[in-house]
């Protein structure tokens, strides 16, 4: 039992690290991306394949994550200036697909939809249960590294700036506010963390495969970010632990309904998703951790 | 009453007791099935489950294995190797499990594997990824594969093509590790037999219409279509190759050209198609049981219907004679007994009930399953016969074997 909730707490890490990234994106700067996961697959892949194929040692394939997942959040959002804002939440969706359908097929790099099996972790896996601890102790830490990083930079002027151009981006633009940087800079950072949380995620787990990044994780992402608040840091975190936490219990709870097939448990806990997030916006439409008014400087 | 800190605490302290209170009413042998009951593997998923629930029963019903009741924990995978790997650590972790039976896709079973190895326990599966088989992910020959490996399903269709006097075949593949491996098989030994391949096209899943690949493919004027696919993309592509009226020939796997696509199809599209399945033992005794407990258990649907779930039925019956043999329930031993209860030579059994009185009575069986004859090689692979099943007026007509 206690590695399965160790096991759950470095997974539900790794969904906090992807629900700071929206944070920032989404709740923060208002840019839509609905294509957290291709995101995260980046990173799983960048990381992946300069440890396993390249020889590197494991930080160095984080800090290639990191630079991959920047450098594609650039791109992405560069490439959508011209148009108007909801258009990159389309591109976002497009481009999550365009990195699963090239993963899936570019066999000579990503292994096809065989996969990556066999990542090194960085740490020695029969350790046994000393590996997971050790993996959660390295993933909490980079959970809370990016939270209280976060939560200066959205505190920060440029932080504010960004609410600025997330609330009104003419209005930014007139004060001064180089809007299309602030954007650039704040969704390539984002990507950059969903790009580290992939990563972690094929070090920890040792396999990845396209059909892992699909859409549903980043509506998963969304949920968690919804619950939590958009807008803070802390409630994008606290989000993703209660998302997990919430999805397991699902399980352990359509056991103990009598008298359903499996079929029918499967689509219990669909409904229990669905019923949960109506309920949230019903009673709690910002969240556990709603965005707080800042004060002007005196 | 009020509920103070110490009632709660009496409560809890109970509530964790409970399952020793559970263990010494008799252990039991646990056993995890983990199953796309959702997801792409859905068609096959409840099926698979419900059968291993079957054969659990009857296992049970004969007295278990060397002494113990089996106990069954049931998961979901979704057809997603995420989702099955939250499901396979309860399973494994709060559970404790001592073998994970019937993932499906190949992907969830090389995402599960290492969670397995971990734990030192079993894992059973009809993935058809050759990846499986060896290291690093199969590094403790703790997998087995209880489906052909969709390379050997690809010879297979390469001699059946050969047989036919085909002489320009196109490929098409849904892609997975599965699809594309049955399609690159069948190209590799069709080109090994000093033939020309001809248009290869690969598809993404879940699509509504193939129309665009298919006529990729028509439009090389192929004179057969081997097909490396599923049942809800086969059923679409058929249609849509039945709407153009080209004349065309057609090898497919068993798992997809079976009678669910003569249903949804009618006799006229499928006529004359070749379906390939590993010769599941149709007539064999072992089959007659499962046939019974899958109409039993799926509303009196026949067990040709799911090809998956013979071998998860076959999955729960060698685990448990494996366990009778080893008379043990330690990982290796059970592990090294499943080759001796499946493989020749020794007395064939078809149930779990014969081969414990066989082994009881000290005799070697060997264990003829619903879905093949079940011999595995030292990679925990079945190798089995192939059969060419030939449709026609909606019958399925064997009318040769192969073997590879």
């Amino acid at each position: 039992m206690v590695s399965y909730i160790v096991f759950l707490l470095v997974i539900a890490g790794i969904y906090a690290l992807l629900a700071q990234s929206l944070c920032l994106a989404w709740g923060v700067t208002g840019l839509v991306n609905l294509g957290l996961a291709g995101f995260f697959a980046i990173g799983a892949y960048a990381s992946a394949t300069v440890v396993k194929w390249g020889g590197a040692p494991v930080p160095l394939g984080l800090l290639a994550a990191l630079a991959a997942g920047a450098i594609a959040g650039f791109v992405v959002c560069v490439s959508t200036l011209r148009l108007r804002d909801d258009y990159l939440a389309i591109v976002t969706l497009g481009f999550a697909e365009a990195v699963r359908v090239v993963a899936s097929n570019e066999i000579w790099l990503t292994g096809g939809t065989d996969g990556i099996s066999g990542i090194p972790a960085g740490l020695p896996r029969d350790w046994g249960q000393g590996f997971h601890l050790a993996s959660l102790a390295a993933v909490s830490a980079v959970v809370g590294a990016v939270w209280l990083a976060l939560r200066r930079l959205v505190a920060s002027p440029w932080g504010r700036a960004l609410r600025a151009v997330r609330e009104d981006q003419v209005v930014a633009a007139v004060a001064g506010k180089r809007v299309t940087r602030l954007k650039a800079e704040a969704f390539a950072i984002s990507a950059a963390i969903a790009a580290l949380a992939g990563a972690l995620y094929g070090h920890y787990t040792s396999y990845i495969a396209p059909e892992i990044f699909q859409p549903l994780v980043t509506i998963y992402v969304f949920l968690a970010v919804t619950a939590g608040g958009n807008g803070r840091p802390t409630g994008a975190t606290v989000g993703a632990y209660l998302l997990i936490a919430f999805l397991e219990a699902t399980r352990f709870a359509a056991e103990v309904v009598p008298g359903v097939s499996a079929l029918q448990a499967a689509a219990l806990r669909e409904m229990a998703v669905g019923v949960a997030l109506i309920l949230l916006l019903r009673f709690r439409q910002r969240g556990i951790f709603p965005e707080l008014n800042q004060k002007a400087p005196a | 009453m009020t509920i103070t800190r110490r009632i709660v605490l009496a409560g809890s302290a109970g509530a964790l007791a409970m399952p020793n209170v559970v263990r010494a009413q008799g252990e039991t042998f646990r056993v995890g099935a983990l199953n796309p009951v959702t997801g792409a593997g859905s068609p096959y998923g409840s099926g698979m489950q419900r059968m291993i629930g079957a054969a659990v029963e009857a296992i049970n019903a004969a007295g278990g294995a060397n002494g113990r009741r089996i106990e069954l924990f049931s998961e979901d995978s979704q057809t997603s190797p995420q989702a099955a790997v939250l499901a396979a650590k309860k399973l494994i972790e709060v559970n404790r499990v001592r073998a994970i039976l019937g993932t499906w896709s190949s992907g969830v079973s090389l995402a599960v594997m290492p969670l397995t190895n971990d734990a030192d326990i079993l894992l059973m599966h009809t993935s058809g990824a050759p990846a499986l088989s060896t290291p690093p992910v199969n590094a403790k020959s703790l997998g087995f594969r209880f489906q052909a490996t969709n390379d050997r399903f690809g010879r297979a269709f390469a001699e059946i093509a050969a047989r036919e006097g085909f002489r320009r075949p196109a490929t098409m593949a849904f892609n997975n590790a599965s699809g594309i491996g049955n399609t690159d098989g069948f190209r590799r030994a069709w080109a090994a037999k000093g033939n020309q391949n001809g248009e290869h096209v690969v598809y993404e899943p879940n699509q509504p219409s193939y129309r665009a690949e298919l006529l990729r493919v028509l439009n090389t004027r192929p004179d057969v279509i081997v097909m490396g696919s599923f049942l809800p993309d086969t059923t679409i592509i058929l249609r849509e190759w039945f709407q153009t009226g080209t004349p065309m020939k057609w090898i497919i796997p068993g798992w997809a050209a079976n009678p669910q696509l003569v249903q949804a199809l009618g006799p006229a599209v499928t006529q004359g198609i070749i379906a390939v399945e590993s010769v599941s033992n149709e007539g064999a005794p072992a089959f007659a049981a499962f046939d019974a407990a899958h109409r039993r258990a799926m509303g009196n649907q026949p067990g040709t219907a799911n090809a998956y779930a013979a071998m998860t039925w076959d999955m729960a019956n060698t685990l448990a004679l494996a366990i009778e043999q080893a008379k043990s329930f330690e990982t290796a031993a059970i592990n090294a007994a499943i080759r001796q209860v499946a493989n020749p030579p020794g007395e064939a059994v078809a149930t779990f009930a014969e081969g414990k009185a066989a082994i009881a009575a000290g005799r070697k069986v060997n264990y003829e399953g619903a879905s093949s004859v079940l011999d595995f090689d030292q990679f925990g692979d079945v190798t089995p016969d192939f059969g060419a099943y030939f449709i026609e007026q909606g019958q399925f007509n064997r009318r040769y074997v192969v073997k590879i």
